[in-house]
């Protein structure tokens, strides 16, 4: 039995793809044991964007809808399962299914009116960006989650760990979110690798070929969008309980969309690994730039964002499809690999 | 050696301890038990503090984080100054408007020793650095943050000497009626103007919340709310003006208490006066170089610096000094409270004589500082570790200058109120 289980996962994938994920995850399940509280935050950080990249990813990546407002799903998901466990004391982990459910029907209106009307590329964003706004806009009318006052969940006292209600420390949420990160992952490469997958890949290089050739094109973009809301909704909820405040203004704002999108451009679009690699490039770049700038004396304010910018336009400019796909090449692992979609990783 | 001199001498060996060894040793053992107290003690009062100052220098509030660094800046030789020998070791971060990098560069700062934390301008990111200072038992310092939910957490590690947004609301409104009855003019109905930001829409939604209980001697007749960005205000003001508003209350930003002061000139609407139970904008240095003779009698009920107390004479005289271009209007609010965060910091040092979070946290539960430079009682810590004796202050424009009328014992001019028309100002 475990052979063909295996075998549904490992399928195409090469052998030393599969000891280098090996490895890493195995570093990571280690990191918290060699690092200190910073750097484990900043480990935190980097699996929060890998984990949100992954699941915008699904939407741009792999079906080729550019959604610029993600913060709402991330607000809902915060907002819903915040609010359920506060007033009503649901358990977290209740709270997220409610909240995956709340931020799909929010992606689903957003998705059949864009897809219903036809509306597409720089349009469909705009339309996601509106969807966020006046989201965040409602949340500061909205007593009942604190509105623009915000929202606060009761802290919990040191050394405490409960798994079930996610009260704890910063070590059991970083090990929460690998857990959903290598969930995400290994979802990801599944439906790529599926008759869905190969549907959005047809969907994002050419819609019109793809209806032509018979894929109902409505619907496979809405299972999109439904996927990626929800899955970012879960990223919402572990945003709410692990920093215990929520302001409108700020988890839902344009700049968090933003963050979200980031790490998979410059990791590599439409890949497997490109949203990990860009996100632990972007956060310790950003770090490493910020502790760089100071031990030169040069740590005015803002100094880090502009050269953290340069950096960005030169990822772009000299690697226009991300950096996994060069990395991939240069680790030897697109020769072992088995067919598969153009550009997968 | 000593049993075979003892042999020799014809006595019987000594095995155990004398009267006089055991006086010698107890003494030597004292003296170095002291002297190594008194080291340590001096050690510890040698050893600077360090002080992780957490402000959003850039992004979205960069500015109002840079006006918070200048009370960073003036600390260490005001604190000289003021007869404070303590070393302290101010590093500043910038956390870029953004909680995740506020939350992260806290864990820094304590993981780079730092024994204290100030901070940090937002309440967000102050939610998320309080949550880090409390978990590793290192004491923040709340400069400027308002949401009362921040001191209701029962943290031991968490101070705030700034008053919570209810407080300023209803600071804001109470002083309105004291400026009524100081002046004796009482305007029966106004009109509530205000951004439909968040922060305009926090304030609309308390003051809705408070005038019923306040017993306000006016009735508000209209409620208008606008966009801060907007670049024109003369439906809004033509709206304000039909209502027959005797006052206008405001909760504004600079560009549209600009916009809107100019366009009630434009239209002839002169109330009785313009009174922000709150907000910035019209006590900045561009409100009053923009609008001129405009921008007196405006009035704004904030929390603001004591122009009688000898220690906002020593941190504008350095202010001047260090930036002689600069008028403090328009910084004063914010260095004031860091200025005075940091104060705090170095007055727990001086008693705790100690680095160590838990001695320092106690020190800081016992804070009383009677001279201190914002207007209000000593600053005392109750047991949620939020001081309650910080007030607001009537603040009116006189003379393009923004002058204290109330409380009368920090005001430094009389008050003016029906504010005179525009058209009659010269």
């Amino acid at each position: 039995m475990t052979g063909p289980r295996l075998g549904l996962w490992c399928d195409g994938v090469p052998r030393r793809a599969l000891v280098l994920c090996g490895i890493l995850l195995a570093v990571l399940l280690a990191a918290p044991l060699a690092l200190n509280s910073y750097l484990l935050s900043v480990l935190i950080l980097v699996l929060y964007f890998a984990y949100t990249g992954q699941a915008w990813n699904v939407m741009m990546g792999f079906a080729g809808q550019l959604s610029l407002g993600h913060s709402l799903y991330i607000g809902l998901g915060a907002y819903t399962a915040a609010a359920l466990f506060m007033h009503f004391g649901i358990n977290p982990w209740v709270g997220s299914l409610a909240a995956m459910v709340v931020a799909a029907a929010f992606g689903a209106a957003v998705g059949y009116l864009a897809f219903r009307f036809g509306i597409g590329g720089v349009y469909f964003a705009l339309l996601t960006i509106a969807f966020a706004e006046f989201t965040r806009i409602g949340f500061d009318h909205f007593p009942w989650v604190g509105g623009a006052g915000g929202l606060f969940l009761k802290v919990v006292g040191k050394g405490r760990f409960d798994l079930l209600h996610l009260r704890g420390s910063a070590v059991m949420f970083y090990y929460l979110l690998l857990a959903l990160t290598v969930a995400a992952f290994l979802l990801c490469h599944r439906l790529m690798r599926s008759k869905i997958g190969y549907y959005w890949l047809a969907i994002r290089e050419d819609q019109d070929a793809a209806q032509a050739l018979g894929i109902h094109t409505f619907r496979y973009k809405m299972y999109a969008v439904l996927l990626s809301s929800a899955m970012t909704a879960l990223g919402g909820v572990f945003y709410a309980f692990y920093y215990n405040n929520l302001f409108p203004e700020q988890i839902f704002s344009m700049e968090r969309s933003v963050e979200i999108v980031l790490g998979p451009i410059i990791g590599g679009l439409g890949t497997l690994f490109g949203p990990l690699l860009g996100a632990f490039v972007l956060t310790v770049l950003a770090e490493g730039l910020r502790d760089l700038l100071s031990a030169l004396g040069l740590a005015l304010p803002g100094a880090t964002q502009v050269f953290y910018g340069v950096c960005l336009l030169a990822v772009i400019v000299f690697l226009p499809d991300g950096i996994w796909p060069g990395l991939r090449r240069l680790l030897g692992l697109d020769r072992a690999a088995g067919p598969g979609p153009k550009r997968e990783g | 050696m000593s049993e075979k001199n003892s042999a020799s001498s014809g006595q019987a060996p000594r095995r155990g301890l004398t009267r006089r060894a055991f006086n010698a040793g107890a003494a030597v053992s004292a003296a170095l038990v002291s002297s190594g107290a008194a080291m340590r003690l001096a050690r510890a009062q040698d050893a600077a503090l360090k002080v992780g100052v957490l402000l959003p220098r850039s992004g979205m509030q960069g500015a109002v984080g840079q006006a918070c660094q200048r009370g960073v800046d003036l600390a260490p030789e005001l604190l000289r100054q003021l007869g404070y020998s303590v070393k302290l070791d101010l590093v500043s971060v910038d956390f870029e408007s953004n909680v995740d990098q506020a939350r992260a560069q806290a864990e820094k700062l304590i993981a780079g020793g730092a024994n204290l934390l100030i901070g940090a301008f937002d309440s967000g990111a102050t939610s998320a650095i309080a949550q880090v200072a409390e978990q590793k038992g290192v004491p923040l310092v709340i400069n400027i943050a308002a949401a009362p939910q921040i001191t209701q957490q029962g943290y031991k590690y968490v101070f705030r000497n700034f008053p919570t947004a209810p407080t300023l609301v209803r600071d804001g409104l109470s002083l309105m009626k004291d400026f009524f009855v100081a002046t004796g003019h009482t305007p029966k109905t106004a009109v509530y103007m205000h951004v439909n930001d968040t922060f305009g829409q926090a304030m609309n939604g308390a003051i809705g919340k408070m005038l019923p209980g306040l017993n306000m001697p006016f009735k508000v007749v209209e409620n208008i709310s606008y966009d801060p960005a907007a670049r024109d205000l003369s439906v809004e003001v033509a709206k304000a003006k039909a209502s027959g508003a005797e006052l206008v209350m405001l909760t504004s930003r600079l560009n549209d208490a600009i916009l809107l002061v100019r366009e009630m000139v434009k239209q002839r609407y002169s109330p009785m006066g313009i009174i922000s139970p709150g907000s910035p904008g019209m006590y900045e240095d561009q409100f009053y170089a923009t609008l001129g003779k405009y921008s007196d009698y405006c009035t704004t009920n904030v929390p603001w610096y004591n122009p009688h107390e000898p220690m906002a004479a020593h941190v504008l005289s350095a202010f001047h000094k260090r930036w002689p271009k600069d008028r403090p209007a328009g910084y004063i609010f914010n260095i004031g409270f860091t200025f005075e965060a940091i104060l705090i910091a170095a007055d727990a040092y001086a008693r705790a004589k100690s680095t160590n979070g838990k001695a320092l946290a106690d020190a800081l539960r016992t804070t009383h500082i009677d001279k201190h430079m914002m207007v209000g009682g000593p600053i005392v810590f109750d047991a949620q570790g939020q001081n309650e004796n910080v007030h607001s202050v009537v603040l009116e424009n006189l003379q393009q200058q923004p002058r204290v009328v109330l409380p009368v014992a920090a005001a430094e001019a009389k008050p003016v109120f029906p504010m005179v028309p525009w058209n009659q100002r010269s």
